[in-house]
């Protein structure tokens, strides 16, 4: 007979967290480990306190990787960071210079199109945004069996940044920066974050690993 | 590494766990064993962060069980002492047992 608890799978999003952030040789083994004490705890006291529990163990769970990762990997770990925060340094003006270049050179094309520049300039951002996922999967990519802990770590580089800058403004001149321009600072380490789980994601599906085995 | 290291707390708690389960040892029944005998709540990430420490250390050595049903078809990591991890259990005991020597905690602080 099928039990209740058979049936009933723990958080997704907790689960999600656990298969991104732990160790590719020990996520296995940890993902099942928290299913059956998870799967033993629904009958002996509610799916509520189950899944409280799922949830504590994951976010608990979190920090001791994060650790764990610098202090198992740190010759892959910072040189990872550090490259991907020079690479973003370096990508992020990279979109203004094409735009530069581009209006420069096709000068009369423009003013015979000028709509199209419009759209061209709506494009600029989106391209700065590409920029950043591509330095968070660059970065992921070398942080082998890591790639949320780099990721998330070199995303965390532009928030400081953007805190202290807010920080500076605040005192410069109160209350000037708009609610659309914070969101469009916060975008980029979202987009970081992205670009690792993306490749992560990629690894730890199975079929994925099968063909680059 | 310095073959005269010493244990941490927890690594210390975690060997002497995987020594009381025998064959038997692996995240759950090491979790739940430290929980049941230091009477403090432990995460399963913290037992397998130390775990991950001690066998780069040489201490433990893990192998992977049979797939489950009733874990998702995920397989146990079955983790055991080896004789250097031992070896620094006993280490570390001894010199707790030597600090410990000539001191009367109850009669002296309390």
């Amino acid at each position: 007979m099928k039990s209740h608890s058979d049936s009933l799978p723990p958080p997704r999003l907790a689960s999600w967290l656990i298969s991104l952030f732990v160790p590719h040789e020990l996520s296995d083994s940890i993902s099942g480990d928290l299913l059956e004490e998870f799967s033993a705890l629904v009958p002996k006291s509610s799916v509520v306190v189950a899944r409280r529990w799922y949830w504590r163990q994951t976010l608990r769970a979190l920090p001791h990787f994060w650790a764990e990762a610098f202090r198992r990997s740190p010759w892959t770990m910072v040189p990872a960071i550090l490259g991907g925060f020079l690479l973003h340094r370096f990508s992020s003006g990279l979109s203004d210079k094409f735009l530069a270049v581009v209006t420069d050179r096709y000068l009369a094309y423009w003013s015979a199109h000028f709509q199209a520049y419009l759209w061209l300039l709506k494009a600029v951002p989106l391209a700065h945004l590409i920029g950043s996922l591509f330095v968070g999967c660059m970065v992921a990519l070398a942080a082998k069996g890591r790639e949320m802990i780099a990721a998330i770590t070199l995303a965390l580089i532009p928030c400081a940044l953007i805190a202290f800058s807010l920080l500076w403004l605040a005192q410069l001149w109160p209350m000037q920066y708009s609610i659309p321009w914070l969101l469009w600072q916060c975008a980029d380490p979202l987009v970081i974050v992205a670009g690792g789980a993306i490749v992560r994601s990629v690894r730890s599906n199975p079929k994925t690993q099968l063909t680059s085995s | 590494m310095p073959d005269c290291d010493y244990l941490g707390e927890f690594e210390h708690i975690v060997l002497l766990a995987l020594l009381r389960l025998e064959d038997q040892a692996y995240g759950v029944t090491v979790r739940q064993e430290i929980e049941l005998r230091t009477k403090r709540e432990v995460s399963i990430g913290a037992v397998y962060a130390t775990l991950d420490r001690l066998e780069r250390k040489g201490y433990v050595k893990s192998q992977l069980g049979d797939p489950t049903p009733e874990r998702g078809g995920r397989s146990k990591r079955f983790f055991r002492v080896t004789a250097k991890g031992l070896a620094a259990v006993d280490r570390t005991r001894q010199a707790i047992q030597k600090m410990n020597e000539g001191l009367d905690l109850v009669g002296s602080y309390s």
